[in-house]
């Protein structure tokens, strides 16, 4: 736990005198200071010659103690915070927004897993352009694989008769190169303070609705397993990040990840990331694609309020034509 | 801003965080000395976690321009770039058209297909396709072959370099107007000269090239595709730990993204091929499992139909799937229903 001193630069109420006074106490780190008896301490201030200084100093801590909590908030807030902020994006595929009841619902992470070439990549594009012709909302797309095409996102955009709106619908999808996993933060954290200063900003038209990150696994396969846990320790990190900006924010995130031998006989096989990361999403929905038709199947292995092993069958749409 | 998202080792940050440094703005307010003595690590690491620290806490100014983030580009003008995006074609016009007018530069196409379909002959087809000039609808660079199996072959390349030079200059003859002009003669030792040949013997000779690239890339800013046949070679047998497999080549194959995305070139990596049992059937797959699977951009499945040779696109974010035939000739890879004279040049 962090010492004393290292408060001291940004607040100079905590100075050497405090500190002086706290570790006459046996108080050297934060955590010391969570430890103690705050009456006794405030007691032995009292006593002191600049007594209203340390107190001052005591507030200090508990406030930023506080700070680092978040508010309690009770069942009716919550709900009617989910029904003002969190809306349903839809898919852009009717099949997946029945399934899902919807679509995507902000502030949830939403994972897709399949095998390779099942669809993955096109649910996303497909996604992107939905979110920024239907819901008005900006898009970035996180990509690992130079797998984003602008051409294809093109010809999901349905509004051929205006190359106009058809333009100011492609300015609202971003796309990012990342390619391991520290840069990976690097953009999150910047995301995360343009997001704050717009908020502060009050900036309300276009604002990021759709956080896709493809694929979420190739940046993590990298450094997971092997001896030390540290790879595993960064993969939750991750989850968790994009956790609290989808639920500060408002977005909805959706992340890939790829499949893996399950083991054993029949071929059987299992989302990769292993067990710790199946926790992290909120809904995980399993692709499959049948190579004989082209159809694809997609199955809920995990929902927030719908039972898992729901599918639905749909096409992938082969639009040759220029909207734009 | 918390400390253990620096990318430094695990014991370094263990020690950093115990010692107290748990946000970035701690970090950058001491000196380095103070950092080396309290974390008790030598002082040339502290200045480096310094360093990164401050990088990472500068990098963090909000901008308030359009882009989210810095270096994100919207769609509208990644359409634009795409479509003028150069592709190096493989002499063969229904494979190009298949593949959406050749080989696109800034992916990664990896190719497999069973022994003697011709993976080596489309990987030498690759590199001396991408020395033609610009004024015959080619890319004009050059390319490095990174060689695992001792499959290339020089004679052959010399034999497709000729026919190469033979066609630009039947062409140069039928369309004889403005090339003439500020034309220069190819010769076939030219463009072998222009094919920068690595022989790499195990793993860590490959690993460790990989990790060159970069910096050898930058020397030499014309590389415009680079070709390994195979990838796969010194992963198949020999590794005891396939996890540590698997870690190592997702590292490679985001390194191999990277290169192409920061040089705009084309990288093609042949795969071999094995079997696997799915949906109750034995498959033919690529090897090197599954997880390899995802790490390119574009995937062409090269197979046996009958007497005749197919490619088929088996994964491509635009491409829809299709299959092509084609042959290997004297004259390198040419269309399976024409005879030897290569179609169209542009």
């Amino acid at each position: 736990m962090a010492p004393l001193k290292h408060l001291e630069k940004e607040n100079p109420i905590i100075d050497a005198s405090f500190r002086d006074f706290c570790a006459s106490h046996g108080i050297l780190t934060v955590e010391d200071f969570l430890v103690h008896d705050l009456y006794e301490l405030a007691a032995f201030a009292q006593r002191h010659t600049n007594a209203d200084r340390l107190k001052e100093g005591i507030t200090l801590m508990l406030s930023f103690i506080e700070l680092q909590c978040r508010p309690w908030l009770n069942g009716m807030e919550l709900l009617d915070e989910m029904q003002r902020n969190k809306h349903i994006l839809s898919t852009g595929d009717k099949g997946t927004d029945s399934l899902l009841q919807g679509g995507f619902r902000e502030g949830q992470l939403t994972e897709l897993v399949g095998p390779s070439s099942s669809g993955k990549t096109q649910f996303c594009l497909q996604a992107a352009a939905s979110v920024a012709e239907n819901h008005l909302g900006r898009v970035l797309y996180l990509d690992t694989g130079n797998s984003f095409s602008a051409r294809r996102i093109a010809q999901f955009i349905c509004s051929s008769s205006d190359p106009a709106l058809g333009q100011k619908v492609m300015i609202r999808i971003s796309c990012h190169a990342v390619y391991d996993i520290y840069t990976m933060f690097e953009t999150l954290q910047g995301l995360e303070v343009t997001l704050r200063s717009q908020v502060r900003r009050n900036v309300n038209e276009d604002r990021l609705r759709l956080l896709v990150v493809d694929s979420v696994s190739s940046l993590i396969t990298p450094i997971l397993g092997g001896s030390g846990s540290q790879g595993r320790a960064l993969m939750v990190a991750v989850g968790y990040l994009l956790k609290k900006l989808a639920h500060e924010h408002s977005i909805a995130i959706l992340v890939t990840n790829h499949t893996v031998g399950a083991g054993g006989e029949g071929g059987k096989t299992k989302p990769a990331l292993g067990e710790t990361w199946k926790s992290i999403p909120h809904v995980r929905l399993m692709l499959s694609r049948d190579h004989k038709n082209s159809n694809c199947n997609i199955s809920i292995l995990k929902h927030t309020f719908m039972p898992s092993g729901q599918a639905v069958r749909t096409m992938t749409r082969k639009d040759n034509q220029q909207c734009i | 801003m918390e400390a253990w998202r620096l990318p430094v080792s695990s014991s370094i940050r263990g020690k950093l965080i115990s010692a107290g440094y748990t946000s970035l703005s701690s970090i950058s307010s001491v000196s380095s000395s103070d950092l080396a003595r309290d974390v008790n690590i030598t002082e040339e690491e502290a200045f480096e976690i310094m360093k990164l620290a401050n990088q990472a806490s500068g990098s963090n100014s909000c901008n308030g321009s359009r882009s989210l983030i810095n270096g994100a580009k919207n769609a509208w003008d990644m359409l634009h770039e795409e479509d003028s995006l150069p592709r190096i074609t493989t002499s063969c016009s229904d494979l190009d058209n298949i593949l959406g007018g050749g080989i696109s530069c800034r992916d990664v196409t990896e190719i497999g297909g069973v022994p003697g379909i011709g993976k080596t002959q489309i990987g030498i087809q690759l590199s001396v396709n991408v020395q033609i000039p610009r004024e015959f609808g080619g890319l004009g660079g050059k390319a490095i072959y990174i060689d695992t199996e001792g499959s290339f072959m020089v004679e052959r390349a010399l034999q497709i370099a000729e026919a190469c030079v033979e066609d630009m200059k039947e062409y140069t003859g039928y369309m004889h107007k403005h090339f003439k002009a500020n034309q220069v003669e190819m010769k076939p030792k030219d463009i072998l000269e222009n094919i920068i040949y690595f022989r790499v013997c195990s793993y860590t000779e490959q690993i460790a090239l990989v990790n060159h690239l970069d910096k050898f890339i930058s020397e030499n800013k014309d590389v415009k595709v680079v070709i390994i046949d195979s990838i796969t070679f010194h992963f198949r047998q020999d590794f005891d730990d396939l996890a540590q497999r698997t870690r190592v080549l997702s590292e490679m194959a985001l390194k191999f993204m990277k290169l192409a995305k920061k040089f705009s070139l084309a990288v093609v990596l042949l795969n071999q091929v094995t079997t696997k049992y799915t949906q109750g059937t034995f498959q033919l797959a690529l090897a090197l499992g599954d997880s390899w699977s995802h790490s390119c951009t574009n995937r062409v499945i090269l197979y046996w139909n009958g007497d005749e040779r197919y490619a088929y696109i088996d994964k491509s974010p635009s491409l829809p799937s299709a299959s092509a035939s084609y042959t290997v000739t004297s004259r390198g890879l040419r269309n399976s229903s024409s005879s030897s004279k290569r179609v169209k040049m542009m």
